[in-house]
């Protein structure tokens, strides 16, 4: 563990020092605060389920700009050549990386807890539905941020990797789309591969296990697919 | 395949120069026993550790710095030491006195505490060997290590890779004749990813004419 402890380190003071990441915060707060006031105001009910819906498409948009530099950084300027031939495993170079990110993209969505805190101030919201919509986020952040890792580790080139990602996320939020296009079992294959197909039921208080195995599932499945195309050099 | 078959042995405590034209293999070669490239077929031992079956075991025995002396910028000298020494497993206590020794011997006193970020090619190049230095390797691999250097720097690379021979075996790759020749104890000429000729410097007075006779 201790290789973990000492890259995770490095990569903290790295992502939470760099401008990018309070650009990154900033921005997605100050989007979430005006939208968050006028849902407010139009509808005055106490339930977040839009701001969680925001919240997704922000994060969405805004992931790839912090894990675009996760490994093209390291690659263009030659830091990764230090770090492949360290004694540590590859496994422990990525992960480090994905914790750093998630940490970050987690405290973002605590400074969204202020939105919470004035619906119980002026009201009595249902917090079963906020619980669930917060494991949904956290869930979902996992799979993007994983993604990202898995495309900054394929190109030196930043924006290659973030537009890679965006694609990527945004192809799995849409996949369902297609399914009536397709004959059956592919028709379901495409709605299980649906982004939005698996946040929405847990944003609104329904939480299966399915759920969060895709979410699951898929984090581990890009982590791997990083850290194999780490090992392959 | 950039590299024919290739057997090469080096003594402990020796400095070894490889010496080829550029695109010659120098750095394939390197990196294969870095760690940072696998070979496809082959086989790879550094100081008695299979490099391809205990990666991480043959890694603790070696010191790398590559071509473009990479370091993070964004870290103190002292903290990016820190930061490798620890990579490469040293003890928490062993490690405020590993900087400390590395940072002596590489003159960095001056720029201990400064950003890397903020420092010359030569107290880049001296910090990126302090890094493959700091754990104690028995061998250091230098790619290049007076690339872009100005010729002040130059000498002083070269005096402090003369000072580690015994100590360290040190492999180091150049394409420059006159770095070999005054700094290696033996020489190997790579040529189209061919291992042409090994010789002692000693008994090469004439290296120039040695090496237009293999190429």
């Amino acid at each position: 563990m201790r290789p973990l402890s000492t890259l995770l380190r490095k990569e903290l003071l790295a992502t939470f020092g760099s401008p990018i990441g309070y650009t990154v915060a900033a921005v997605f707060l100050l989007v979430l605060g005006y939208t968050f006031s006028l849902t407010l105001f139009a509808t005055k009910v106490g339930n977040l389920t839009y701001i969680f819906h925001q919240m997704y498409v922000l994060t969405i948009l805004l992931v790839p700009a912090l894990t675009m530099r996760a490994f093209a950084e390291e690659r263009r300027s030659d830091t990764l050549e230090l770090l492949l031939t360290a004694p540590v495993g590859e496994a422990w170079i990525v992960l480090a990386k994905f914790l750093a990110v998630f940490a970050l993209v987690l405290a973002m969505y605590g400074g969204a807890l202020l939105y919470a805190g004035v619906l119980q101030a002026y009201g009595s919201p249902d917090w079963g539905p906020i619980a669930s919509g917060y494991l949904a986020l956290v869930c979902h952040a996992a799979l993007i941020v994983s993604i990202g890792l898995l495309m900054s580790s394929l190109t030196e080139n930043q924006v290659v990797a973030a537009a890679l990602t965006l694609g990527t996320s945004l192809m799995l939020w849409f996949a369902d789309s297609a399914s009536y296009l397709l004959p059956p079992p592919f028709d379901v294959l495409l709605i299980n591969l649906s982004l939005i197909g698996h946040f929405r039921p847990m944003v609104t208080g329904s939480v299966f296990v399915s759920d969060i195995c895709y979410f699951v599932s898929g984090t581990l499945l890009a982590l791997f697919l990083a850290t194999r195309r780490l090992a392959e050099r | 395949m950039a590299l024919a078959p290739l057997d090469l042995e080096i003594n402990r405590g020796e400095v070894f120069g490889l010496l080829g034209p550029n695109g010659s293999g120098k750095t394939t070669f390197i990196r294969l026993l870095a760690g940072y490239l696998l070979p496809t077929a082959g086989r790879l031992e550094v100081c008695g550790h299979d490099a391809i079956e205990a990666a991480l075991q043959a890694r603790r025995v070696i010191g790398y710095v590559p071509e473009a002396a990479p370091v993070y910028g964004h870290m103190r000298v002292r903290e990016f030491l820190a930061f490798m020494a620890r990579l490469r497993g040293l003890a928490e206590r062993q490690i405020g006195g590993a900087v400390d020794r590395v940072i002596v011997a590489l003159r960095l006193e001056t720029v201990a505490n400064r950003p890397a970020h903020t420092l010359s090619r030569g107290f880049r190049q001296r910090t990126a060997i302090a890094q493959a230095l700091v754990h104690e390797p028995e061998l250091l691999i230098l790619d290049e290590p007076t690339n872009g250097l100005d010729p002040r720097q130059i000498i002083e690379v070269r005096e402090l890779i003369r000072g580690l021979a015994g100590r360290h075996t040190v492999l180091m790759s150049s394409h420059v004749l006159s770095e070999v020749s005054k700094t290696a104890d033996r020489v190997g000429v790579l040529l189209e990813g061919r291992l042409r000729g090994v010789r002692a410097m000693a008994e090469t007075p004439d290296l120039e004419a040695w090496f237009l006779s293999l190429a």
